[in-house]
């Protein structure tokens, strides 16, 4: 008999869980029904910026395609928004006024915009209708209006400092906008990044042609343009930054008041153990930016330092990975087989890495640390646990900034602006909780021109010719035998005779010679 | 009087062109020659003779008349004081001693006839070999089929290039490793190359790269800063040095670019492919700064190269080629395919001036593939369990089509079978020494032991010959008629140059002989070109049809590229009309990384677990049982030595030179230190050209491909750290068999 499992929610994260949960869709284990809000079925949301500048299209986003689901035998339902949840009959009643059974139901509802406080702006979170002239960037109709203002060469204004909302700045002006980010504090990206990385990011932002407004506060918007939209962004300062579009990018919220309203417990979002289960209800999961893994054993060393949903695709695709697993096995066998799969590893903190064309930055852990400050390096360092290293480099001038902040030589915490390689193997390292070279410098001379091998070997006595074998000084007897030309070192020695790349060498020995013998 | 010989290299899939010269006349080939050597090795104690021929690098399309080290060299084991030159009969003691071909032959008939006795048909195994020549290797299938009845054969060519072979066939409809003659790439405004490292394995390759390197397109993607990869530097292109085990999410990412970035070519998608927009899907995930986290390539390298060779497809040409660093995983089939995804995309294959290619390693690894060797496959690239494809063969063969075994087991099963009670107990290997070659050697060396028969046909005491019961000696490349297919599907004619010692014969004549006492049905001719025009008649119809070729036409010199149905000129570029699928489109398969094994907690404190990736020399081939035996090639390259980051060998107190252990699970190896800032500071680099402690499949993993059964050879995690005292020398027997070349 087949497992009735409805998951709530088709964005990319459900989307995963979809596409790994068809195995045993297609084995008649599983039958599967798909609610999504939006009339199109997943799509990249990570992209919606690069969409909303004209980069990419619509049809390159997708991530799933319904119709093939619906021939793989999944019921998907589009368009369509579940109303409630009625535990008792493990049932969902849906807004088309359909209902569908469940035997295992998984929140994926994700997050909403958060829509800031401000006048001119309807604060109605549940239902925010934003004036003309003001737009999230979530979806594909943000995305649309977005692409309407760049089209027209409008000015954009962002307001918030954040990855998304620098990421939409630099792709807006790549493009050719004019854009303002607006943010409070004094550099973008606040608590995620330090001072001297904040600083060298923010000058790299505006060499690439961005506006950064910082230590602003917003207080409203003004609808001064002709058709009543945007028409400037208000300051608690008493000035006003003029745009014709403002981009709300002021960090997301998880959708949980459809678990709240079935008595499910939620904090920042939907509260699930380690097997992303919801607390007391083994029918009920949820995975994505909705949930917030804190499991109900308040001993937990895990959970007492966890931190909320990410707000990353990347930590709701590795759930969704092993909730497919989970369920998979729940399907097939018996609830004890199902949970000897080992439970999901604690997340990393969030590895944020900036999308952009024009300038490279990568942040992750805490970066709060400086070299010289002995009580936070110090903090922690008890029963045997090492104490924290950071390790800086910044060079401003050139737009390049790197801090490794270690704990027994495994990254905590890692800043790199300007530093391509250097970021890519942080990352990396970060990552694998691998340990780093004790030269912490190796890292940053990743980026040098002296990783490139430059050619021609400095010792006569080396090989010249790999390929055969043979070294400058058996070419040097060559030419003083009388050999002038390479083809006839070549026939002499066999060198130059494999892959040929050693022909200039050779013939810089010959010529070398043939200068060197009228001087003697 | 000299006699001369218009031949080809005796190793790699590149078949470098050479004339061998000879001060001796040749006798008529039936005849074996007098015995250049004492085979006694006692009695070989006088001077190291000079090398019986004279190579010369020959004119050709593919080398140029270049040649490498391994090749000048060949010559030399032609009168080597180790060649084996009688049967030789593994006493109670373990010596080898010699015994004549009547007995050795009654021996192994006698061996085949009691294992299928007792443990039916398949207790009887063959392994073979990807350096056999085309005849060899057809006749090998026939052999095990026919005479032997078992399904029980397969080959290294497993190891190598199966993973490619079957993502060309899922995406192409056949597996050509070279769809286009090698010259094309001449031309090529980008390259990209990922995980192979021709300027050591196959060096007169190099030459053909040289457009792209002053276009500045050449693109290398390898974890280490290969030889081949310095070739980048200077402005020649870039060098991405992916994580090892990540290429394929670095194809994914670079297909994501050319999507995202509008540089498709959409066009010929929409005429010559299917399933586009579920690889659209697929790498939709995968944008370059996500990639960049996983692969550790920087996000603009990534757009950088998708924008290459989107460019180089518009201008001079793009190509896109494999090696087994990418294809040697468990995931291989699938990186392959990312692969073929990618250059589908830009519409690469089919062009003239474009296309993707893997290339073959193996002197005869293309040719091998297609006649018959493989477990699942008879001759022309057809398949075992396709009812036409077993009436056409039984048609050829002349027997009922029920005498045709069905599929067997791919090489790494194979090999785990023997000895185990449903398994293989009686092997007979040729042109493989897998007791160095296949993963997990350890294993594999206890399976050999473990048998009730080992016969390995070899010209020296290799690893694998020295454990078998019974060795008979074979010819060498100089010594034989024949045909090989090269790297790009061209089928080359192999000449003799030389008398063979008068003991040793070649594997058609053993075949034909034991097929003779086994009462085969069906023929044996020792004469090659007999067996070419039966392999023939046997390909015709086929994927790789060969019907159209002859001896007269290659020794005319004439260019012969499969499919070569009779009546064509053969086919130097494939696709340009059709693929090979039913509806002439190129099947794109999305295709996405698995999450791996979690591999076995490191016992040793004082041990760092590092990544391990294998690969090759340019002294040395294979397993090195021919280059170990070349005193040149020895003197360079003596011994395994592990390549090492600075920075990690300095945290474990590991200095240039010093001794080394690398372990895991499966094994451990013991060798010197090679410092180098080529190689990342979590991976070692071995070279597994080296046996017993120096071995490097010690440590490989016998997981493999769920399609093509590769092995997974270049992602192992290992401990390293400075040997101890007390732990074994690493004793080389490449070192004893210097001595006894050079003894005087």
């Amino acid at each position: 008999m087949s497992e009735q499992i409805v998951i709530v929610g088709f964005g990319p994260v459900a989307a995963r869980l979809i596409d790994e949960l068809l195995p045993a869709v297609r084995g008649g284990h599983v039958s599967l029904t798909v609610v999504g809000e939006e009339t199109e079925a997943a799509y990249n949301r990570v992209l919606v910026a690069d969409l909303g500048v004209g980069r990419t299209t619509a049809d390159a986003l997708a991530l799933s395609d319904a119709a093939a689901l619906i021939a793989d035998g999944v019921d998907v339902r589009l368009g369509v928004r579940v109303r409630r949840v009625d535990r008792a009959r493990q049932q969902v009643l849906l807004s088309d006024g359909t209902t569908a059974h469940y035997e295992r139901l998984v929140f994926a509802t994700g997050s909403r915009p958060v829509i800031p406080n401000l006048t001119g702006i309807n604060p109605d979170p549940a239902s925010p209708v934003l004036p003309a002239g003001v737009t999230a960037l979530r979806d594909l109709r943000d995305a649309a209006v977005l692409q309407a203002a760049v089209d027209g060469g409008k000015r954009v204004v962002v307001l918030g400092g954040g990855v998304l909302g620098l990421e939409t700045a630099l792709a807006a002006a790549e493009e050719g906008a004019t854009v303002t980010v607006v943010h409070n504090g004094p550099h973008p990206l606040g608590r995620n990044i330090d001072r001297g990385g904040g600083a060298v990011l923010a000058a790299n932002l505006r060499q690439c042609g961005v506006r950064m407004a910082g230590n602003a506060r917003s207080t409203g918007v003004e609808h001064n343009a002709p058709d009543g939209g945007f028409s400037a962004l208000l300051l608690d300062d008493g000035s006003a930054i003029d745009g014709d579009l403002l981009v709300l990018s002021c960090g997301v919220r998880p959708r949980t008041e459809l678990a709240e309203g079935c008595g499910l417990s939620t904090g920042t979002g939907i509260l699930v153990d380690h097997r992303l289960r919801a607390h007391h209800e083994p029918h009920i999961f949820a995975i994505g930016d909705c949930a917030e893994v804190r499991c109900p054993d308040p001993a937990c060393a895990d959970c007492r330092t966890a931190k909320g949903p990410s707000g990353l695709v990347g930590p709701g695709w590795r759930q969704a990975e092993w909730l497919a697993e989970y369920l998979t096995l729940l399907a097939t066998g018996t609830q004890e087989e199902a949970d000897a799969l080992a439970a999901l590893p604690q997340e990393q903190a969030g590895v944020i890495v900036l999308k952009s064309r024009g300038m490279n930055m990568a942040v992750a852990g805490s970066n709060g640390a400086d070299p010289w400050d002995e009580d936070a390096l110090t903090a922690g360092a008890v029963n045997g646990r090492p104490r924290l290293q950071v390790a800086q480099w910044a060079d401003p001038e050139h737009g390049r900034y790197v801090k490794m902040t270690t704990r027994g030589g495994v990254l905590e915490g890692l800043v790199a602006v300007g530093m391509p390689r250097t970021a890519a193997e942080l990352v990396g390292l970060f990552e694998r909780g691998a340990e780093l070279p004790a030269d912490r410098s190796l890292l940053l001379r990743l980026d040098g021109p002296d990783q490139l091998v430059g050619s021609g070997p400095a010792d006569p006595a080396g090989t010249v010719c790999r390929c055969a074998g043979v070294s400058g000084a058996k070419i040097q007897d060559a030419v003083e035998g009388g050999c002038s030309t390479v083809a006839d070192v070549s026939k002499a020695t066999r060198a130059g005779t494999g892959c040929g790349g050693c022909h200039d060498n050779i013939r810089g020995l010959i010529e070398k010679h043939f200068q060197a013998a009228p001087a003697a | 009087m000299a006699t001369s010989a218009d031949t080809h290299c005796p190793y790699c899939a590149l078949q470098c062109a050479m004339t061998l010269t000879s001060q001796a006349e040749l006798a008529p080939a039936s005849e074996p020659g007098p015995v250049p050597v004492p085979a006694d090795a006692a009695t070989a104690a006088a001077p190291l003779p000079e090398a019986p021929l004279n190579v010369q690098g020959r004119d050709f399309p593919t080398n140029r008349g270049g040649l490498c080290r391994k090749g000048w060299t060949s010559a030399s084991l032609l009168n080597h004081a180790g060649r084996i030159t009688e049967p030789l009969l593994k006493g109670a003691d373990g010596i080898h001693r010699p015994i004549g071909w009547d007995q050795a032959l009654a021996m192994v008939t006698r061996a085949v006839r009691d294992t299928q006795a007792r443990h039916g048909k398949d207790a009887v195994g063959v392994f073979g070999g990807g350096g056999l020549t085309n005849e060899k290797a057809y006749m090998l299938g026939k052999f095990a089929r026919l005479a032997l009845g078992t399904s029980r054969i397969d080959y290294n060519g497993r190891f190598c290039m199966s993973s490619a072979a079957a993502a060309g066939m899922r995406a192409f409809g056949v597996d050509r490793g070279l769809p286009f003659p090698l010259t094309d790439l001449d031309t090529a405004g980008t390259i990209l190359m990922l995980g192979s490292n021709v300027a050591e394995t196959m060096p007169p390759f190099v030459q053909h790269l040289q457009g792209a390197r002053d276009a500045g397109g050449l693109i290398v993607v390898d974890p280490r800063r290969s030889a081949t990869a310095k070739f980048t530097a200077d402005g020649g292109g870039l060098h991405l040095q992916p994580l090892p085990g990540t290429d394929l999410t670095l194809l994914l990412g670079l297909s994501h670019v050319i999507i995202h970035e509008g540089l498709a070519d959409d066009q010929f998608i929409a005429a010559r492919t299917s399933g586009y927009e579920a690889v659209v899907r697929s790498v939709n995930a995968f944008w370059p700064e996500r990639v960049q986290s996983i692969t550790g390539v920087p996000a603009e390298l990534i757009r950088e190269t998708a924008r290459r060779l989107a460019d180089g497809a518009r201008k001079g040409g793009s190509y896109i080629l494999t090696g087994r660093g990418v294809e040697q995983h468990v995931d291989g089939t699938d990186t392959a395919t990312a692969a073929i995804n990618l250059s589908l995309l830009l519409g690469l294959p089919g062009s003239r001036r474009s296309g993707y290619g893997t290339l073959t390693g193996q002197g005869n690894g293309q040719g091998g593939r297609e006649h018959g060797q493989k477990a699942d496959q008879l001759p022309g690239y057809r398949k075992i369990t396709d009812p036409a494809a077993r009436a056409h063969m039984a048609g050829v063969w002349g027997v009922p089509e029920s005498l045709i075994p069905g599929p067997g087991l791919p090489a790494v099963q194979l090999l785990k079978s023997l000895g185990q009670p449903d398994g293989v107990r009686c092997l007979l290997v040729h042109a493989s020494n897998i007791a160095v070659a296949s993963p997990d050697a350890n294993a594999v060396i206890a399976g050999l032991r473990s048998l009730d028969f080992l016969v390995v046909c070899d010209f020296f005491l290799s690893e694998t010959a020295a454990e078998a019961n019974l060795i008979l000696p074979v010819l060498q490349w100089a010594e034989e008629e024949g045909t090989l297919t090269n790297l790009e599907g061209r089928v080359l004619r192999r000449r003799r140059a030389i008398q063979p010692p008068a003991g040793a014969r070649s594997e058609l004549w053993i075949m034909a002989r034991l097929a003779e006492a086994l009462e085969a049905p069906s023929t044996y001719s020792e004469d090659p070109e007999t067996v070419f025009e039966e392999l023939r008649l046997a390909s015709a119809g086929g994927l790789a049809d060969y019907s159209g070729i002859d001896y007269a036409m290659l020794d005319r010199g004439e260019e012969a590229y499969w499919p070569y149905p009779a009546g064509s000129t053969g086919t130097p570029r494939l696709f340009l009309d059709n693929f090979a699928h039913a509806d002439g489109k190129a099947v794109m398969t999305p295709v996405a990384p698995r999450r791996r094994r979690t591999p076995a907690a490191n016992p040793h404190p004082a041990a760092k677990t590092m990544t391990l990736i294998t690969g090759r020399l340019l002294e040395h081939y294979q397993s090195g049982a021919q280059t170990r035996r070349v005193s040149e090639l020895l003197a360079t390259q003596p011994e395994a030595k592990v390549q090492l980051h600075p920075a990690s060998a300095a945290a474990m107190g590991i200095t240039d030179g010093a001794l080394v252990s690398v372990a895991n699970e499966r094994g451990e190896v013991l060798c010197r230190a090679e410092l180098s800032t080529a190689i990342r500071p979590d991976t070692v680099f071995l070279p597994f050209h080296f046996p017993e402690i120096e071995s490097a499949n010690r440590l490989t993993e016998a997981a493999t491909d769920p399609i093509s059964g590769m092995p997974e050879f270049k992602f192992n995690k290992v401990w390293v750290r400075a040997a101890a005292p007390g732990d074994p020398q690493p004793t080389g027997t490449q070192h004893s068999v210097l001595q006894t070349t050079e003894a005087s």
